[in-house]
């Protein structure tokens, strides 16, 4: 019972994971920037989350106000931020997001606290019986099926529709897809609004499950992403999502049979740097 | 005076560390996110080494040799990866360190290693040897890079396929510039750790790593004064900016940003394109 | 002999790049290499430099065993490659490019390369070289200052600072026009010497059978000929290869 448990467990993680690290992805795979201050529009998420919940006791709407706000925040970032910088070494926009990332942390210790905010009526506490004795809270299911069902909105987004047409064109080859008339400034800006929004979903689910924002909410993710999307293959979708399950199971069962050796953090990049020496090139190619 | 002399020592361990980093990155363009880890490695050797009753002078050479070391061994990992592939290695290897320390009773766990001894010859004493070090260290790296050994490493951070083709050896090159760098690390690390005489693995993690890899890019790829000038400010800003403690990280973030985001090329890009004006 | 490939194969997936090659080079010799496009002429030299490892077979040079070796230790061992893509430092003027090519052998080891400050003899040597090769007066320019035509003179001058025994070169007349090109290859046959051979891989026919004494041949990764070059180009199986079926 306990390695169902356990991969329970991973699978929660790796799905808020995957939230987070998915729209770095889509990010990199444009523009290869590693967008390090993505974490703060995390934690971003979470709060409005939190506070839009407790204003108005709508935890649906929170969510939505949390995504579009925060998603057109990314927008804002990308063009005073990135935009002029595209032109430089990667590692100037690198550097650039995380001063940006430590000037948000700060913004939201000095505006909401430094102790951090609660749900005042914690929503889905309850529990559900899978059967067998495997125990899940209905906070945890929604994160799965909210995964579940964002993703496969993602995907027939950009299969089904001439914007997701476009967008995955101008992932491919930007000058290509330039070359057919599609506006790459149009696609960089979705890219930044979808992958944002994003990541303050994984906020709000975060939120959700441990009933607490805090400031520094976002230090694992500004890195663990970073990992995760490396893993993937940098620019892989899929490879992404791969990675993201893979590092949250590692973390579950690594922390309970090996955590007297090396902490969860050192465990996924355990994994991580071996698996990047089998596979110096990540586990799936980008596109 | 005593607050003087504890703001340069910090100033010249600094120096030193982002010296250290800048024979990696900002000559050989191996980029690290993980560079703490080689600082923390020559804080806990010198910190165990003079408990156990060395001097620090002669504990500063096991401190480079062993930061230096495993120095050599990620360099060889590096080897296998490249461009961002190669940061993100570099920063897993800084978490394995950190998340090592802390699960190891013997170098203190969690709690970290206190009462490391007072340097013999005082806080004065200390920033003497601190500025030699970082003096040394720079002295070193100036010449470095007018040897033929920084043309083949500004050969590598151009582009290293063609480096080979021209006959570079890559791989030797590389490892060079890794163990150089982190044995640099290394005494940085050991002269902190008898500066603050308390550390522990939060002492060496993510933040340290980054903001290191901030000032040398902040000072300018790969130029040693520019390089040695911003570790040299950005190390005590937070210190300058006491007097706004609450928004003191908020100012350095921005600034951080801001000096990215409007002279990309750092200070020594920027007073380029100043001395370029006066002329 | 100074190169032998025997029996080489390059997979990559499921294409078969090269297809069971052998190819022996003699000192003093400038053999020409031609084939349509995709025939495999690239990825033999890139397996000859050691940019590709061979799936199967071996390559000797100077009767050593270099299979297993780098590039950057072929070079340094009398090996030298104009890539048919021009790839100059963008960072270092087409003298630096130059000096840096002309030094790496003495500097091999990173211990030389420590103790050595003066790098006024590299340049010096690199300044002549681009005399050779006609564009001296860019010796002080860098790469993205200057037109194709210097980048692909730069290439064969790096080349040459190398000291080699062999010189690849890939397509080195792609892109000039038919005056610069002629001049190219003449001073191509030029730098032939007892001590130095050269394999051209070249699409201007013209100029390769005017200054190659014999060609080999390739089509689809697979040998198709190799000899004197009036013989090869009398060959029908040549020509209808490069002509397409029922040019004969
Ligand atoms: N790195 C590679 N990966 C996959 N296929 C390759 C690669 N390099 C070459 N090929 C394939 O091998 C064949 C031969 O290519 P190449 O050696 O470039 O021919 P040539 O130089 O004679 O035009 C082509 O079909 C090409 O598509
Ligand atoms: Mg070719």
């Amino acid at each position: 019972m306990l390695a169902l448990d356990l991969l329970l467990q991973g699978i929660v993680q790796g799905a808020i994971y995957a939230l987070i690290a998915l729209g770095l992805t889509l990010i990199y795979g444009l523009l290869r920037i590693l967008h390090v201050a993505h974490a703060a529009l995390f934690t971003l998420g979470g709060y409005i989350g939190v506070i839009v919940t407790n204003e108005t006791g709508s935890l649906p709407l929170a969510l939505i106000v949390a995504m579009v706000s925060v998603g057109l925040l990314g927008i804002v970032i990308y063009r005073l931020a990135y935009k002029p910088l595209l032109d430089q070494s990667p590692l100037v926009a690198l550097i650039a997001s995380i001063g940006l990332f430590i000037a948000f942390e700060e913004v939201f210790r000095l505006v909401f606290g430094s102790y951090g905010l609660s749900f005042e009526n914690p929503p889905l506490r309850t529990q559900v019986n899978l059967g067998g004795g495997l125990l899940i809270s209905h906070s945890k299911l929604l994160v799965i099926g909210m995964a579940i069902v964002i993703l496969s909105i993602l995907a027939w987004l950009s299969t089904r529709t001439r914007t997701g047409i476009a967008w995955k064109a101008t992932v491919t080859d930007s000058q290509i897809a330039s070359s057919f008339g599609i506006n790459i400034e149009r696609v960089r800006y979705l890219n930044f609004f979808i992958g944002s929004a994003l990541a303050a979903a994984a906020g709000v689910m975060v939120a959700l499950l441990t009933n607490l924002v805090e400031p520094t909410m976002g230090a694992v993710a500004s890195y663990k992403a970073l990992a995760i999307i490396v893993l993937g293959g940098l620019g892989s979708v899929r490879g992404t999502l791969v990675a993201s399950i893979a590092i949250g199971i590692v973390e579950s069962f690594g922390t309970v049979y090996v955590g007297h050796i090396l902490d969860r953090d050192a465990l996924a990049f355990a994994f991580l740097v071996i698996a990047l020496m089998i596979r110096p090139q990540g586990l799936f190619k980008a596109g | 005076m005593a607050y003087e002399v504890i703001l340069l020592t910090t100033m010249a361990i600094m120096v030193l560390f982002a010296l250290s980093l800048n024979v990696i990155t900002g000559f050989c363009g191996q980029v690290s996110l993980g560079h703490a880890a080689f600082y923390g490695i020559g804080a806990y050797v010198g910190a165990m080494l003079t408990k156990a009753g060395w001097p620090l002078l002669i504990a500063l050479l096991p401190a480079a040799g062993i930061a230096g070391l495993i120095g050599f061994f990620v360099g060889l990992m590096s080897l296998r990866v490249r461009h961002d592939f190669l940061a993100i290695t570099t920063m897993g290897i800084a978490f394995l360190f950190v998340g090592f320390v802390r699960k190891q009773e013997w170098l203190g766990g969690e709690i970290g290693i206190s009462g490391i001894p007072a340097f013999g010859f005082g806080r004065i004493g200390l920033l003497v040897v601190a500025l030699a070090c970082a003096g040394l260290f720079a002295a070193v790296t100036v010449y470095l890079k007018r040897s033929w050994m920084g043309f083949g490493f500004d050969s590598i951070a151009d582009d290293e396929d063609t480096a080979r083709i021209l006959g570079i050896d890559v791989p030797r090159f590389k490892l060079w510039a890794f163990v150089i760098g982190t044995a640099g690390a290394g005494v940085a690390g050991a002269l902190y750790a008898h500066h603050v005489r308390y550390i522990g693995p939060d002492s060496f993690g993510f933040v340290e790593s980054v903001t290191v890899l901030a000032m040398v890019i902040i000072g300018g790829i790969g130029s040693v004064w520019a390089v040695a000038l911003a570790a040299a400010v950005l190390s005590v800003l937070p210190l300058w900016f006491q007097f706004i403690d609450d928004y003191k990280l908020l100012i350095y973030g921005l600034l951080v940003f801001a000096v990215m985001r409007f002279s990309p090329n750092g200070i020594a890009g920027a007073l380029q394109s100043f001395r370029r004006r006066l002329r | 002999m100074l190169l032998s490939v025997s029996d080489v194969t390059v997979q990559f997936g499921g294409v078969t790049a090269v297809a069971d090659l052998s190819l022996q080079v003699d000192r003093g010799e400038l053999i020409g290499i031609i084939g349509p496009n995709g025939a495999g002429k690239t990825t033999l030299m890139r397996v000859i430099s050691g940019l590709v490892r061979p799936t199967s077979g071996s390559i000797l040079l100077n009767g050593q065993d270099v299979t297993g070796w780098t590039i950057d230790r072929r070079v340094r061992s009398g090996l030298a490659l104009a890539q048919q893509i021009v790839k100059p430092l963008a960072t270092f003027t087409l003298a630096e490019n130059v000096a840096l090519a002309c030094g790496s052998r003495r500097m091999g080891s990173p211990w030389q390369a420590m103790t050595t400050v003066d790098r006024n003899a590299e340049l010096q040597r690199g300044r002549e070289l681009l005399e050779l090769v006609g564009i001296a007066a860019a010796a002080d320019d860098y790469p993205s200052a200057v037109p194709l035509g210097y980048l692909k003179c730069l290439e064969l001058a790096r080349a040459l600072a190398l000291e080699p025994e062999l010189i690849l070169l890939d397509e080195p007349l792609a892109g000039l026009n038919q005056a610069e090109a002629a001049q190219m290859a003449d001073r191509i046959a030029s730098l032939v010497t007892e001590s130095r051979s050269i394999i051209l891989i070249e699409h201007n026919l013209r100029e390769v059978i005017r200054i190659c004494p014999k060609l080999f041949v390739q089509d689809q990764g697979r040998y198709l000929d190799f000899g004197a070059t009036e013989e090869v180009m009398a060959n029908p199986k040549v020509r209808a290869a490069y002509l397409g079926e029922g040019a004969i």
